[in-house]
């Protein structure tokens, strides 16, 4: 059914447009929460684009870390902070022309980085599809010992917070 | 039993047999006691007080009252306005030509009924009493305050019945106050009495 | 030949291929895999809606009962027309904007969330062949999608530029959150006992004698069911988890400012919410469409709709949460509980014999006794703060 196809396509390119599009607003735009906002939009048009390439779990492990956790973060983190949407924050850099020559020089160079890696595009790994069982082995046979620091790291975040919180009531008087 | 959660599992316990129990029980035992107004109503109370109307004996024209003014006076509202009926002759007939009660007005604080010498104002159960308009239909007149004496005996038995009472033994010291004709052989000593002083 | 339980189970799925069927004559094959989706779709989006409309007049009517009155019986016997009346309402209600709110997200924000609520209904299995989109990853999508919700709580709340929605927003979002660890990890063991994410494998890793092998018959299952439910219970901010929206403590939260359909929206996605969390703890927990003689779909909705029942009972019976005590019951109580409830799974996944059973119920019984005594609520000492002078 190629009008399926061609919609498929177009549809893809459409999602990968409008996660551009969001990320640069992210960027630019004024009010702080909106730039959240369209952060948030940006990472599930990622995630629409993983479900393209047949990577589910992929899609759902970003939805969930990414949208449920990080952007919810950062949320909480802009909620506390006063002067969000103000007129005297400063959109502008006089560095502007500098930065954007540096950063097309750095798109180029990627570019010309990823076309000319010879990734193992093979039929074999074309073909192949992860399950969740895949992953689980691979994470506790191949991977076990990242998983394990992964898992200190985040013992220590967890107690790091705990104290953090907790210092502040010894500072009260008894 | 102290185990965690008991007391969880105890309240979930209640509700639910209140829950069920509501299907079964009477409304007095604790079921549900809602009346479905207007498919169902509640008899109100003896004494409960909602707008006055005026009694009469028999037909509209046999009414009570005698349009003293008592009420017009003691109304704290001010809401009764009376004006005597004259008769043919100029003079006052006794009854009421214009009896309005402004139910804008009245509080159905009942002061009518109480301090009425002719037991003629009582107050009414009607509460389901509508206008469409607030300056016409709210002022009631004679014609719909009225009211018989059969219905004042159907919403407030006891007293109705008691005013009977009173009224009937009323009437009858009347009629026996009233001296009896003089017989014709005692004529020379009612005479020598009514002669007075000569 | 197969019996009348058959056809009657497959009722669905033939109405859905008959209606393939006929516009497979005159609709091209591009078409057809469209329509296909279509129906789906529009089963769904019908679905959802009027499921939530009459599970507001089950509420309605079931609280009444337990609080010794009639609900609403008004409208149509026994009230069954109420909520097309409740939707009228909504419909014709001014939609109020406050001045300064930041009208883009103030709008953007209930469209947000009835999103989540209805994408959770694709993967929940109705029936022996009805689930809408059988993916594989089946039940990490509905925890990844039941993640997004909070976002349009913060939209709401942020968009109203209201201090009280605002603190409703921020605690409701908190609660959301803390409450979806415990849930995460109470799913887990049923992953583990079943060997897969797709819920209708989950479901088919049920079947058993009689029905005997539903999860919840396990001490494990009984565990992971009760803290599954009290998460759900939680996450659609349904009592005694409804400290957030409560009326007389943050004038509804974070959707004081809505009205119309707006709110209409927000009340539709939280009873969604509600529905497909308890459809899912019946797929995971209680055996999901299994069951003797009746059609699948037929036992799939009785049991959805008896722990629908349940959560509408705890509506009825408890007094609110308090904040902390909020908090502190799903991080302190329930996640160690769900991860002792996780060891407990990888020891049944060896033996499920009586000794299984048996260190089972004790190291429950411990770990519960530990951590009730580790939660004992405390009294702090009397301060004294003399007086100067």
């Amino acid at each position: 059914m190629p009008i399926l196809e061609l919609t498929a396509k177009f549809g893809t390119y459409a999602v990968m447009a409008a996660v551009l599009v969001f990320a640069l607003g992210v960027v630019t735009l004024r009010n702080l929460f909106h730039c959240a906002l369209c952060l948030a939009a940006a990472l599930i048009g990622t995630a629409a684009l993983y479900v393209v390439l047949q990577a589910e779990y992929l899609a759902a492990i970003q939805v969930l870390l990414y949208v449920g956790a990080v952007v919810t973060l950062v949320i909480f983190a802009i909620m506390l902070t006063e002067h969000l949407a103000g007129k005297t924050v400063r959109q502008n850099n006089a560095q502007s022309l500098p930065a954007i020559a540096g950063l097309l020089g750095f798109v180029s160079l990627v570019t010309v980085l990823i076309l000319k890696t010879p990734w193992p595009v093979t039929p074999a790994a074309l073909k192949a599809k992860t399950s969740v069982m895949e992953l689980g082995k691979a994470l506790m046979e191949t991977y076990v010992f990242p998983f394990e620091v992964i898992s200190i790291v985040l013992i220590a975040a967890l107690i790091g917070t705990v104290v953090i919180a907790k210092k502040d009531e010894e500072d009260l008087p008894r | 039993m102290t185990l965690f959660g008991w007391g969880v599992l105890k309240g979930m316990g209640v509700t639910l047999k209140n829950f069920l129990t509501s299907y079964f029980r009477k409304p007095d035992e604790g079921g549900i006691f809602t009346v479905q107004y207007p498919e169902e109503r509640e008899k109100p109370v003896e004494n409960y007080r909602n707008f006055p109307f005026l009694v009469y004996d028999g037909t509209p024209e046999k009414i009570r009252c005698v349009a003293c003014g008592i009420c017009e006076r003691e109304c704290p509202p001010k809401c009764i306005h009376i004006e005597m009926e004259l008769d043919a002759a100029g003079k006052p007939a006794r009854k009421p030509a214009v009896f309005d009660i402004d139910h804008g007005l009245c509080m159905n604080c009942g002061m009518c009924e109480e301090v009425c010498p002719f037991d003629s104002i009582f107050m009414d159960h009607a509460f389901e009493v509508t206008a469409p308009e607030r300056q016409k239909n709210l002022v009631r007149h004679k014609k719909e305050l009225s009211k018989s004496n059969e219905y004042f005996k159907k919403i407030r038995p006891a007293l109705a019945s008691a005013v009977d009472q009173k009224r009937k033994a009323a009437e009858e010291k009347k009629k026996a106050a009233v001296p009896p004709p003089p017989p014709q052989s005692a004529g020379g000593q009612a005479q020598t009495t009514a002669q007075g002083p000569q | 030949m197969r019996g009348v339980e058959f056809y009657v189970d497959m009722i669905f799925v033939t109405a859905k291929a008959w209606i393939l069927a006929l516009l497979g004559r005159f609709l091209p094959d591009w078409l057809i895999v469209l329509a296909s989706i279509t129906i789906s779709g529009v089963a769904i989006l019908c679905l959802g809606p009027v499921i939530m409309m009459y599970l507001t007049l089950l509420e309605r009517k079931l609280i009444g009962r337990i609080q010794n009155r009639y609900g609403p019986n008004r409208v149509g016997i026994w009230g069954l027309l109420q909520p097309i009346a409740d939707g009228i309402k909504m419909f014709t209600k001014e939609d109020i904007v406050p001045a300064k709110a930041d009208k883009i997200v103030h709008l953007l924000a209930p469209i947000a969330i009835v999103v989540p609520a209805l994408m959770i209904f694709l993967v929940v299995p109705f029936g022996e062949r009805m689930t809408a989109v059988n993916l594989n990853i089946g039940l990490l999508y509905f925890i990844a999608v039941s993640s997004i919700t909070i976002l349009p709580i913060f939209m709401g709340s942020w968009a109203s530029r209201n201090k009280y929605s605002l603190l409703g927003g921020m605690r409701t979002a908190a609660q959301m959150i803390s409450y979806e660890v415990p849930m995460t990890l109470a799913v887990v063991p049923a992953i583990m006992m079943s060997q897969s994410l797709a819920t209708n494998t989950i479901v088919l890793a049920q079947a058993g004698d009689y029905d005997l092998h539903w999860f919840i018959f396990t001490p494990w299952g009984l565990v992971g069911f009760i803290i599954f439910f009290l998460c759900a219970t939680a996450e659609c901010n349904r009592p005694p988890f409804d400290l957030p929206e409560a009326e007389s403590e943050l004038v509804a939260g974070f959707h004081t400012e809505y009205s119309g359909m707006k709110f209409a929206l927000f009340y539709m996605a939280e009873y969604m919410n509600a529905f497909t969390l308890c459809a899912i703890a019946a797929t995971l927990f209680l055996g999901g469409w299994q069951g003797p003689f009746l059609p699948s779909w037929m036992w799939f909705f009785g049991k959805t709709f008896v722990l629908i029942c349940v959560m509408i009972w705890f509506r009825g019976t408890f007094p609110r949460f308090r904040v902390d005590h909020l908090m502190g019951f799903a991080w302190k109580f329930l996640l160690p509980l769900a991860l002792v409830n996780i060891l407990l799974t990888a020891l049944w996944q060896f033996t499920s014999n009586l000794a299984a059973w048996f260190g089972s119920i004790l190291v429950l019984g411990v770990s519960l006794w530990i951590l009730v005594r580790l939660n004992r609520a405390f009294v702090p000492e009397k301060r004294s703060y003399p007086l100067e002078g």
